[in-house]
């Protein structure tokens, strides 16, 4: 089921758009029973427009462009896209460096694609378990509770930015403080991958209260 | 009739998943109130008899002052002849004299459910939702009924029927209207649950057995696939064959004209693409429908863009150019056009500002003094 975001201008009928090109190439037969009911019931269904961020090119990813949308400050997309890019671009040049001057069987672990380096760091910053204020008897506990997948996602974004904007020089470029803390969290390293940790461990502290949970 | 609803903020459940839910365009079927599970009647039946022997009484005087004919005197004309002889200006249509059956303007309502020496007739009485859970035994009855045909059938070895029923064009009765049939107050846990019993039975592979009691709960959707029609190509001088397309975002008007057998060039108000969205974004969200059917350098377009702001103009000028498109491509194709978000105009609008509050949401600073 999808939660709609508290109230929008489409009818809750509206279905989603599908962008990508793959999943309109596939031929009749190989599509299994569900895929072919899903088929039919989006035939009649209204979709809603894709909104300007999505698009079928080969370069829009929707983690990037969460990720941008988070960074951006007071609607200031052009910004937030460029600083974005010249990330991804610092990244790739660091990357190439370490490939150059590497040794010729280290050559083929260095990892030289952005992208995969992005989404590995988010996977390796995402934490596994929360905590959450639970009030019981006038005092407020701190109570380890699953996180859903957006909410891990949203967390690893959230603490990559924090950590950037504050804990860093004033006068590097923010697109060199994010390169370095991506290329860190993507060998498990950095101050990220410690506050998970930190967060961890204080749930597993509290192991104790986790039966306060209802849900 | 479309119009606007919010429902009001329903106190939070325990589970953190509880929505808010506020529809914005709804249709007449979820706006009623429901009046008839508000309580044990307020009118006898005699009462509501009496109401009867008068409107028809008063029928037949209408028909004779309207100088037709009384036995077929139709609500249509009685609708008619009251708008003729008490014209009103008034802009509710329901504040305007009206001459309706006493049973569409008092509805049904519950009668009074325990006899003369207090004891309640129904079984369920005191559950205090007496026809909801009669109701979700009965359907669980067929429920287990239908597992029952089901193990028959396996234990004769014959084969299960497996007839798809085409959820396409049916949709489930809505909570209001669910109120209406039942005469008593719902809440939505109450209702999702039924829910989920009727979609678990529709599920069974043998429960055409109890079509006629699902087809209770299911209502027809009238299927509006607007049968767009595609215009054919058109061809200029040179033989170059080109369409046209509308398309707007916002405050944003866009005209796009496609030429066949052309470079992928892009020309917008006279001026190329690059210079006149220097964003990447919105260039992207040009080539998008070309992109997404393969066909980026195989058409020219020619575009005319007035109003909105830079990213609006490049959204209405990405409608424009894939309503162009449509009649370049087959049907198919148009219809994964459709499902990728590319046909639908984008109904988002700035929202207004309303009194009391600086912004659409933001509130003023809160001041303790």
């Amino acid at each position: 089921r999808i939660m709609p975001v508290r109230w929008s201008r489409y009818n809750p009928s509206y279905l989603e758009p599908e962008v990508k090109k793959e999943s309109y190439q596939k031929p009749l037969e190989e599509l299994t029973e569900e895929e072919r009911e899903q088929m039919e019931l989006k035939a009649v269904q209204p979709i809603k427009a894709a909104p300007p961020t999505l698009s079928s090119s080969v370069f829009s990813d929707p983690m990037i462009s969460k990720f941008t949308n988070m960074m951006m400050k007071s609607g200031n997309k052009v910004l937030a896209r460029s600083l974005m890019s010249q990330t991804l671009e610092a990244i790739k040049r660091k990357q190439l460096e370490k490939y150059h001057k590497a040794p010729e069987n280290e050559k083929e672990t260095i990892e030289c694609n952005p992208y995969v380096i992005f989404h590995q760091a988010l996977k390796n910053c995402q934490p596994i378990i929360g905590l959450s204020n639970i009030t019981k008897g006038g005092k407020t506990y701190q109570v380890p509770v699953p996180l859903t997948d957006n909410r891990k996602r949203f967390l690893a974004m959230k603490w990559l930015i924090t950590e950037c904007r504050e804990n860093k020089h004033r006068r590097t470029m923010m697109a060199e403080k994010l390169c370095q803390e991506l290329l860190l969290a993507f060998n498990n390293e950095g101050p990220v991958i410690k506050r998970k940790h930190v967060l961890h461990k204080m749930a597993e502290a509290n192991r104790a209260y986790a039966h306060f949970r209802w849900w | 009739a479309v119009g606007r609803v919010l429902r009001l903020c329903r106190r939070w459940g325990a589970a953190p998943r509880a929505q808010m839910l506020r529809l914005i365009c709804t249709t007449t079927a979820v706006q009623k109130k429901n009046v008839g599970a508000s309580g044990p009647e307020k009118y006898t039946e005699a009462f509501i008899k009496k109401q009867i022997e008068e409107f028809n009484l008063g029928k037949r005087h209408l028909a004779n002052m309207m100088g037709e004919d009384p036995e077929t005197f139709t609500q249509e004309d009685i609708d008619r002849a009251i708008a003729y002889l008490f014209p009103s200006g008034l802009f509710d249509k329901q504040a305007r004299p009206m001459m309706k059956h006493p049973t569409e303007v008092f509805p049904e309502q519950r009668k009074i459910q325990w006899g003369e020496d207090g004891r309640p007739f129904h079984f369920l009485f005191y559950t205090g939702k007496q026809s909801y859970y009669s109701l979700m035994h009965e359907t669980y009855e067929k429920f287990l009924n239908v597992l029952k045909h089901q193990d028959q059938l396996v234990a004769e070895d014959l084969p299960l029927q497996k007839e798809k029923r085409n959820l396409a064009g049916s949709r489930w009765l809505t909570k209001i209207e669910l109120e209406e049939m039942l005469l008593e107050k719902l809440s939505d846990d109450d209702y999702s649950r039924f829910i989920q019993l009727l979609q678990k039975l529709v599920a069974l592979p043998c429960a055409d057995i109890e079509e006629n009691y699902i087809q209770k709960f299911s209502k027809k959707v009238p299927v509006q696939l607007q049968k767009v029609v595609i215009e054919p190509l058109k061809y200029n001088e040179q033989g170059v064959a080109f369409s046209t397309g509308e398309g707007k975002r916002k405050t944003a008007r866009a005209t796009a004209i496609v030429y066949d057998n052309g470079t992928g060039k892009i020309t917008v108000n006279g001026t190329d693409i690059l210079h006149y969205f220097p964003v990447l974004q919105d260039r992207e969200q040009l080539l998008f429908p070309f992109q997404f059917l393969g066909r980026i350098g195989k058409h020219d377009m020619v575009c005319t863009v007035s109003g909105g702001g830079r990213s609006a103009q490049a959204g209405a000028i990405r409608l424009a150019s894939a309503k162009a498109l449509r009649s370049f491509v087959t049907e198919k194709e148009m219809e994964f056009m459709r499902q990728a978000g590319l046909l639908t105009v984008d109904p988002r609008v700035k929202e207004r500002k309303k009194p009391g509050q600086e912004g659409p949401r933001r509130k003023f600073t809160w001041k303790k003094r």
